[in-house]
């Protein structure tokens, strides 16, 4: 009987799976760094962690609270800074970054800037950070989602998937042959993108997950795999890994907050301030 | 070496002496170490109407904005508190029509700072970014936002974007000399390019070393004395962001500013509490102690782990070997003197 396992620590899991021994491999902040350190210790010891903040071939001890996080790792091979990290990335050494969603479309491009009106938003999010520039020259991109959504139109495009899909993205001559965004995993399942249109479509499903769940999420007329699978449950091995590495990544972010905050306030009462 | 003046101040006079209002201000840390202090300074004496440069915007930032001190901001990056149901001074200040703001990804935004520092017009950048709204939609910038041009020699198009050279950079780093060379170790993201390209620069840092110390390590040096204006010891000086080899975050801590970024009433409530309610980054501390704990920040404290020693050793130290011969010619001092005479090269 195979472990109970979260819907995050599939998340978490599939991302893993996308990484190749030997590649050289760029994880945004959350739970991609998560995925980068299973990788790293289970199934691709040779793959070489990147960051923007220009930390290289890092070995991670502890989830990294940020990019530049160099306080939760056992040192780092190669220091450099972010511009020759994007300049190593242009000259196409990264062969797979992770990056999380906000918004997305059908066609994998991204919005993390605005909701609403660019000039006058109703919600401002983070903006690109780096991620316009990763998923423009990173020869394949996986894109994470664990509270972002599926939307027809995207309110601002912050980071090119295949633009309008079709053959576009190589048409417009500004980004390497065949790049963009290959998969998308949520905690319902593994998207793919058609290798004609480039649409977006299912193609494994969360073991314990129905189909109509994942339709609910997406408002247009979700494509569906032909031979759809159910993705390969998690090993005991991939969630042990998880609940000693990143106890936290193991759960929602509410859960998590609320269980800190208790701790806080327990530690606090503790030495007699409340 | 002596007669150096000591550039060695306090946040208070260097922010008053160096950072004016209207001025381009850029916080040169990159997401960790943040120069919290100096920019709680900037703060603290009302500076009105800056341009803020940002890499990465975290505290720092949403700080400055909610204080009212900048007009424009330009960055890849904001924070915000809460997801859909919270906020932050940014989002509340841009509804409000007091800020505007221009967006660049990472590698365009520093890139700018890459060109003012080195002393060019423009730099090409990552062109992907034609296909986004990085690219279409502009604020304050216009046209010169990103600009393209046809490389002379490949004959294609490239993206381009404009040097910066912000009035003043404030940044904190782990350890300084008295004559302003700056030594930093960790992610080393943009800061020294943020620093660099700007006209002023005031430092903070963890603690005043000897300048030995400065001179036995010189790879950790990322600012020359002679590019430094002001030096500002100051312990704690990035918390509640954290400082590799001195402390880690106060997540505790950070937390609460996350709660209280969330509204404007909060952001308020807070800045009377931690910025302006404390004098200096010493009160901060007092305070800290007073509401929390300091047993919470002696937690936080790290513990050691050096680098291994680099040998910046080499086989001589001098032109005169045991013998006190000179090593190329095989000559005493005195052997060399006669010679240059009887050459009939001494003059005077």
């Amino acid at each position: 009987m195979a472990k109970p396992f979260t819907l995050n620590e599939m998340l978490i899991i599939a991302a893993a799976r996308e990484i190749n021994d030997g590649e050289n491999i760029v994880l945004g902040v959350g739970l991609p760094m998560t995925a980068g350190a299973l990788a790293k210790a289970l199934h691709a010891p040779n793959a070489t962690l990147m960051l923007e903040s220009g930390i290289v071939d890092f070995e991670p001890l502890a989830p990294l609270n940020h990019i530049a996080d160099a306080h939760a790792m056992r040192g780092y091979s190669y220091n450099t800074d972010l511009f020759s990290i994007f300049t190593a990335l242009y000259r196409g050494f990264v062969d797979v970054c992770f990056l999380g969603v906000g918004q997305v479309d059908r066609y994998g491009n991204l919005n993390t800037t605005t909701i609403g009106d660019y000039y006058n938003p109703d919600l401002r999010l983070p903006g690109s950070g780096g991620a316009a520039d990763f998923i423009s020259y990173a020869k394949r991109t996986v894109l994470t989602m664990r509270n972002g959504e599926f939307i027809e139109n995207l309110d601002y495009l912050t980071s090119p998937g295949h633009l309008k899909g079709g053959n576009q993205r190589n048409e417009c001559r500004l980004f390497p042959k065949d790049s963009g965004p290959c998969a998308l995993i949520s905690t319902q399942g593994i998207f793919h993108f058609d290798s004609e249109t480039k649409e977006i479509f299912l193609a494994r499903i969360h073991p314990g997950i129905r189909l109509e769940d994942v339709q609910a999420v997406v408002p247009w007329d979700l494509k569906i795999a032909d031979d759809l699978s159910v993705t390969d449950p998690p090993s005991d091995e991939e969630i042990a890994f998880i609940r000693r590495f990143a106890p936290t990544h193991s759960m929602s972010r509410e859960l998590a907050a609320e269980l800190g905050f208790e701790y806080a306030m327990s530690i606090l009462q503790e030495l007699g301030k409340t | 070496m002596e007669g150096r003046k000591s550039k060695i101040t306090t946040a208070r006079e260097a922010i008053s002496r160096l950072v004016h209002d209207g001025d381009e201000l850029v916080i040169g840390n990159y997401t960790v170490g943040t120069c919290a202090e100096l920019v709680y300074e900037v703060v603290r004496q009302k500076r009105k109407n800056l341009t803020l440069y940002t890499q990465s915007g975290i505290f720092d930032a949403d700080v400055l904005v909610a204080a009212g001190c900048i007009s424009r901001m330009v960055t890849t990056y904001v924070l915000r508190s809460g997801g859909k149901s919270g906020g932050s001074s940014v989002e509340r200040a841009l509804k409000a029509g007091i800020l505007e703001i221009e967006d660049y990804s990472n590698f365009n935004y520093n890139a700018r700072m890459v060109a003012g520092m080195h002393g060019f017009s423009f730099m090409q950048v990552l062109e992907g970014i034609r296909e986004t709204d990085l690219f279409r939609k502009r604020t304050f910038m216009g046209d010169d936002k990103y600009r393209i041009i046809q490389c002379p020699y490949t004959k294609k198009e490239i993206l381009t974007v404009p040097a910066a050279n912000p009035d003043v950079c404030i940044l904190h780093v782990q350890r300084a000399d008295r004559n302003g060379n700056a030594q930093y170790w960790g992610a080393l993201g943009s800061v020294a390019a943020a620093a660099l390209a700007s006209k002023r620069i005031i430092v903070s840092c963890e603690e005043i070393v000897d300048e030995s110390v400065i001179r036995s390590s010189p790879n950790l040096t990322i600012l020359p004395a002679y590019r430094v204006d002001a030096v500002v010891e100051c312990p704690w000086g990035a918390h509640p962001s954290e400082v590799l080899g001195y402390y880690n975050m106060d997540k505790l801590f950070y937390g609460l500013f996350l709660e209280a970024m969330k509204t404007a009433e909060g952001m308020d409530k807070w800045l009377e509490e931690w910025v302006f309610g404390c004098s200096d980054r010493l009160a901060y501390l007092d305070r800290y102690a007073k509401v929390f704990h300091m047993a919470i920040l002696n937690s936080l404290r790290a513990k050691t782990m050096p680098s291994s020693p680099a040998n910046y050793g080499a086989a001589f130290d001098s032109s005169w070997n045991e013998d006190g011969r000179d090593r190329s010619t095989g000559k005493t001092p005195e052997e060399i003197e006669l010679i240059l005479e009887q050459r009939e090269k001494l003059y005077g």
